[in-house]
């Protein structure tokens, strides 16, 4: 194809898109709906999988000592479950380190939430040896004087498998039923271009146009809506993601969700990607049922 | 150049829209179809451009069989004819040289040549002052003139002609034909549709009329059955 007909063909679907505005307008929400959800979804299932591998790479289990247990009878505690087998390290944990890891080193809110105003307990953090005595060794620990309880993480990971099964299933429906939705409105608002120009497409037709031409400008419509899409759904991703990210580490100082920085660049790619499938596929419906109509059929259409 | 050998066709709604169809038009004619609506005048046209395919029969178009021309190929076969409509089709937002630009752009001919030819064409059926105007500011005899430099434009060696003067003034329609006339001095073959027996009657070339379906007449065969008695 020589290079005036290339330039021609993009010029010709750049203006498709301009004089059929208020229907590329709605395709392009819908797609940045669609792909804002999908980013989302995929985003929080990230975090709750690095969640995930944060408690299980730990493989650590507190164990909480009655309040007010003499420091010194504490230290005999975390004997006893030395000796019990199957303990791999076992480290105490003072309730002043304690208050510590949660709050940070900021003075002002530790000032009154230390020493006997302090409502942590002392506590011990051990991790086992063998994850298949788990029930086991938590049972006889949970058995031994002055233990008050053992925090068991195993509930916190069944609890977020299951959010992120969720948001898994969720996430897939929601996506798949938006990207039929934006396909519908893709290829609905090409044919609205396509009704406007039927006289085109007919005189096209009647001097021997092929059907790669005629085609073009409608696929080049569909992909200029899926680049536009995927370029601010990415942006509008990131900003959002980075917003929410300051708020919440500023609740909760000691989550640590993913950066989204180093995924900054593969969001863009993608989102400007599965915008151009998008698009095209869109384009392609509808011009693909069309072209098979000849002469006055057209201009009857 | 043209040739339809026993060529039946038969919508899906059951109209027998043409029956054993048996004709020859040669290079550089110029042809009247004549005959009432619903007689087959359209179909007729409309299976020399592969618009339709016959139930039966053959038809042979600048000596290829169009049974045989794949569907890609359709495009190519289009190029060889310059096709000229009742209602014009001239697309209103593009000025006289872009309506004419259009045919060739959408064939892929470069700027270059575009620049050359479409002035020269214009100036053949008189429109050369009037490249910048738009359809609406010209007369209807002047709209069907751009239509016609329109299916020109690509060198066609036939125009096939569907009720070229259908939409104007009866006064204009003797203009376009004898521009049309013009255009077959030069060589080019020309299938022209018209209910009109004024411009059939002024202009003595070939008539073929069509009734039912069938070719009733042909001043062709006429002539030479004439000829042989």
């Amino acid at each position: 194809m020589k290079f005036s007909s290339v330039k021609y063909l993009f010029r010709e679907g750049l203006r498709n898109v301009w004089s059929n505005r208020t229907m590329s307008f709605a395709s392009v929400g819908v797609l940045i709906s669609c792909l804002l959800l999908t980013g989302a979804a995929v985003l929080l299932s990230m975090n709750i999988g690095s969640a995930m591998e944060i408690l299980e790479g730990d493989n650590s289990v507190r164990v909480v000592l009655d309040d007010g247990l003499p420091t010194l009878t504490g230290i005999q505690v975390g004997e006893e479950i030395k000796k019990l087998g199957n303990i791999e390290s076992c480290e105490f944990i003072p309730k002043d380190e304690a208050i510590k890891q949660y709050l940070g080193d900021d003075d002002t809110l530790l000032q009154g939430l230390t020493g006997a105003d302090n409502p942590l307990p002392d506590a011990f953090r051990i991790s086992l040896v063998d994850l298949s005595l788990y029930d086991e060794t938590i049972a006889q620990i949970t058995a031994l004087d002055g233990v008050q309880k053992v925090d068991d993480y195993s509930d916190i990971a069944e609890k977020l498998t299951s959010l992120d099964t969720l948001v898994t299933m969720a996430g897939f429906w929601i996506v798949l039923l938006l990207s039929l939705v934006s396909l519908f409105i893709i290829a609905n608002t090409i044919r609205v271009t396509m009704f406007s120009r039927r006289v085109e497409i007919s005189i096209m037709k009647s001097v021997g146009a092929t059907n790669w031409f005629i085609r073009v400008p409608f696929v080049v419509e569909g992909v200029v809506i899926g680049v536009v899409s995927g370029l601010v759904a990415a942006l509008l991703l990131v900003i959002a993601y980075n917003s929410l990210l300051e708020v919440i580490t500023d609740i909760a100082p000691f989550f640590t969700p993913i950066a989204v920085a180093p995924l900054t660049v593969r969001i863009f790619l993608i989102f400007i990607g599965a915008g151009i499938l998008f698009g095209a596929v869109g384009g392609a419906i509808s011009i693909g049922k069309y072209l098979r109509k000849e002469g006055g059929d057209i201009i009857a259409w | 150049m043209i040739e339809f050998r026993d060529v039946s066709k038969t919508y899906p709604n059951g109209t027998e829209a043409l029956k054993h169809v048996n004709l020859k038009v040669k290079k550089g004619e110029f042809v009247f179809i004549v005959g009432s609506s619903g007689a087959g005048k359209s179909t007729f046209l409309k299976l020399i451009m592969c618009e339709e395919s016959p139930n039966s029969g053959e038809i042979i178009v600048n000596g290829r069989k169009l049974s045989t021309v794949k569907k890609r190929d359709v495009p190519y076969l289009r190029r060889t004819m310059g096709i000229v409509f009742q209602d014009f089709r001239l697309i209103d937002n593009m000025t006289v040289y872009d309506n004419v630009a259009f045919a060739m752009h959408v064939i892929g001919a470069s700027t270059r040549d575009i620049r050359k030819r479409v002035p020269y064409i214009l100036g053949l059926v008189g429109l050369q002052k009037k490249m910048k105007a738009y359809p609406n500011q010209l007369s209807g005899g002047e709209q069907q003139r751009v239509g016609l430099a329109r299916a020109l434009v690509n060198n066609p060696t036939m125009i096939i002609a569907d009720e070229p003067t259908g939409n104007i003034d009866p006064a204009l329609s003797f203009e376009i034909v004898d521009l049309l006339s013009e255009i077959n001095r030069r060589g080019t073959t020309i299938l022209m549709v018209t209910h009109e027996h004024r411009l059939v009657k002024h202009f003595h070339r070939r008539v073929i009329e069509i009734h039912g379906g069938q070719i009733v007449a042909d001043t062709a065969l006429t002539e030479v059955v004439s000829h042989e008695v």
